[in-house]
């Protein structure tokens, strides 16, 4: 039989938490979250490119800073992630800074800011904040997702899921992916950078010879809730929103064991000037408050503080996520050649 | 034109309930041109246009009545169509009726290269007459509404959608844009807009709809995927797009009843 590495969400966590298999990781425990009620009062004007996502909930978070902050003016042009930080490539070439920060909805997009050399140093108390495996010298993770495999229990038993990424194309399981999707090609890239591109390009041929292809990632879950298939690849939230709609969804997740299957990946924000208000926006968005919204409504991880995940996700410390640099996946063409190269895309 | 508080009341109601009238951003034959942003301005001008329109239509079916399907070159009707300026007030206006011009341009034209009996191809000149005159009615209504300061300007760039609720408004004009483009016999440009406002905007929206109505995402995430795509791929008639993207329309409706509703009781920040 495979080991196994699932946590069966919701109901079972906290029988899951107590399993001896599960053990902790290096997540050193970060200072306490800091409440709003504990930071300086936001003065003078800033400009924030944000990348789109989360629906209107990064807007809520926003409108909730303004208003908090009478003295604040804030300037923000909106647009897709990766626009954006192209726009910020571009702007710095002809030499302009538009923007103060840069709010994006994945490490990608910040990585190719940082590699440019575009992103100020934060201040340590305020990377402090963070888990230790989230802690950047240039920009600072807001929120995390998780690889992870949903999979229906009235068709496969968790037993029967790998715990292992590479070994999933040899399992009998019928597979949904969405390749075309922005999270899962920062997954191949995790996945290059950790496994090599032949032993990628080897996964990603076998893999499309068995699985069945949708746009998105919803559209995986969907199809593994309807049956159409036993497992699936996407970030977690997707099947914990599916399960608050349809609470009696045919639907658990599983988790692979120290490979890019379980990857832990951040939207993440970052400062193009050097600010005070800038670094303290930021502090804002670390806030306890602000990390427990996220995760309430946007089912994301809460990176800042001991706080805890939202409900039906183990915590980080019960998970075995690969040891990588986020930043690293924002090398997102050679990952889009081998997809191309091995007829995925 | 003055209005009184009662007629911009009467207003805001209609433009509550004609969900058509919206300012498209963008539209898909060149440039849209300034006029549009000043449409009371021109009304005389559509008018004179729609009926030079309607005497080129029956020119061209009385050729044909004449003369033969070849001499009456039924082509250029859609020549003539894009050649006004008319063309692109109802398209950011309303790009329902516009739809239909492209639909009754394409049965005159059809119904010509078919040989039909000219009573067919009077009927399907009725049909366009019709339309045309309903979009001058309906560009009339919209400057009037445009008049009171109740018409965004119409732009030349997209601004992303704020929030999900934004997005759905969006998501609604670009799928009744579908069917335009569709009349117009752009199958691949129909196609596109079809993914694209899939991939674009309703994935956004599905991630945060789906906690409330699981079954209604499916619905949708068929309609985008399966169901619409499949009509166009298939070449099914106007019409029976029309129909999808109506249904669509219903079901975006309701999903954005549902986020409003989960708006009024979302829990602060702070």
């Amino acid at each position: 039989m495979q080991r196994r590495t699932f946590i069966k969400t919701l109901s079972y966590l906290g029988v899951v938490s107590a399993l001896p298999f599960l053990s902790a990781q290096s997540f050193a425990a970060p200072s306490k979250a800091i409440s709003v009620d504990d930071l300086p009062e936001l003065t003078g004007e800033l400009t924030l490119y944000l990348g789109r996502g989360e629906g209107g909930l990064y807007e809520d978070v926003l409108n909730a800073i303004k208003k908090r902050n009478p003295n604040f003016t804030l300037r923000i042009r909106r647009g897709p992630t990766a626009a954006l930080a192209n726009t910020i490539m571009a702007e710095a070439k002809a030499g302009v800074r538009q923007a103060d920060l840069f709010w994006a909805v994945d490490s990608g997009a910040i990585g190719q800011i940082v590699g440019a050399g575009l992103a100020q140093k934060l201040p340590n108390d305020l990377t402090e904040q963070l888990q230790s495996e989230f802690r950047f010298n240039d920009w600072a993770p807001i929120s995390g997702r998780i690889r992870t495999l949903p999979y229906n229990p009235t068709r496969v038993t968790a037993d029967k899921v790998p715990d292992d990424i590479m070994a999933l194309p040899d399992s009998d399981l019928s597979i949904a992916w969405a390749p075309a999707y922005a999270s899962f090609q920062s997954f191949i890239t995790a996945m290059r950078i950790l496994e090599g591109d032949d032993a990628t390009t080897k996964w990603l041929k076998a893999m499309n010879k068995k699985a069945k292809k949708y746009a998105g990632e919803l559209g995986v879950v969907m199809a593994v809730e309807r049956g159409e298939v036993d497992v699936g690849l996407a970030n977690h939230y997707y099947t914990l929103r599916l399960k608050s709609g349809k609470p009696d969804a045919n639907l658990d997740l599983a988790f692979t064991k120290n490979d890019a299957g379980c990857l832990v990946n951040a939207s993440g924000i970052l400062a193009l000037k050097q600010s005070k208000t800038a670094t303290d926006f930021m502090r804002y968005l670390l806030s306890k408050e602000v990390q427990t919204y996220l995760s309430g409504e946007a089912y994301e991880i809460p990176l800042a503080g001991q706080l805890p995940p939202p409900s039906g996700i183990p915590s980080l410390t019960e998970i075995s996520p690969p040891a990588i640099d986020l930043t690293k996946l924002a090398d997102l063409r050679p990952t889009l050649v081998l997809m191309r190269n091995a007829g995925v895309l | 034109m003055k209005l009184g508080s009662k007629n911009i009341q009467k207003l805001l109601t209609s433009l509550v309930l004609i969900a058509g009238f919206t300012a498209f951003q963008t539209v898909a034959n060149g440039d849209v041109g300034e006029h549009v942003n000043h449409l009371s301005d021109n009304i005389k001008k559509y008018e004179e246009e729609v009926n030079w329109l309607t005497s080129k239509v029956d020119g061209i079916v009385t050729t044909y009545q004449k003369s033969g399907a070849k001499a009456a070159h039924p082509e250029a009707l859609m020549e003539h169509w894009e050649a006004v300026d008319f063309h692109a007030a109802i398209e950011t206006n309303y790009v329902l009726i516009y739809a239909s011009i492209w639909q009754g341009l394409y049965a005159v034209k059809g119904s010509i290269d078919e040989k039909s009996s000219i009573a067919d191809v009077k009927a399907e000149e009725a049909k366009l007459n019709k339309a045309l005159w309903q979009a001058l009615g309906a560009v009339k209504m919209a400057a009037k509404y445009q008049d009171a300061g109740l018409l965004a300007q119409v732009k030349t760039t997209e601004e992303a959608p704020k929030n999900s609720i934004e997005a759905l408004v969006v998501i609604d004009e670009k799928i009744h844009s579908v069917v335009a483009k569709y009349a117009e016999q752009l199958i691949d440009t129909a196609t596109t807009m079809v993914h694209d406002t899939y991939l674009n905007l309703f994935e956004g929206v599905e991630g945060e709809l789906i906690a409330i109505d699981a079954n209604l995402v499916e619905d949708l995430e068929k309609d985008f995927n399966v169901t619409l795509p499949l009509a166009i791929k298939n070449n099914k008639s106007v019409d029976e797009v029309r129909d999808i993207v109506t249904a669509m329309s219903t079901k975006l409706s309701k999903a954005k009843m549902l986020l409003e509703n989960k708006e009024k009781n979302k829990k602060d920040v702070f």
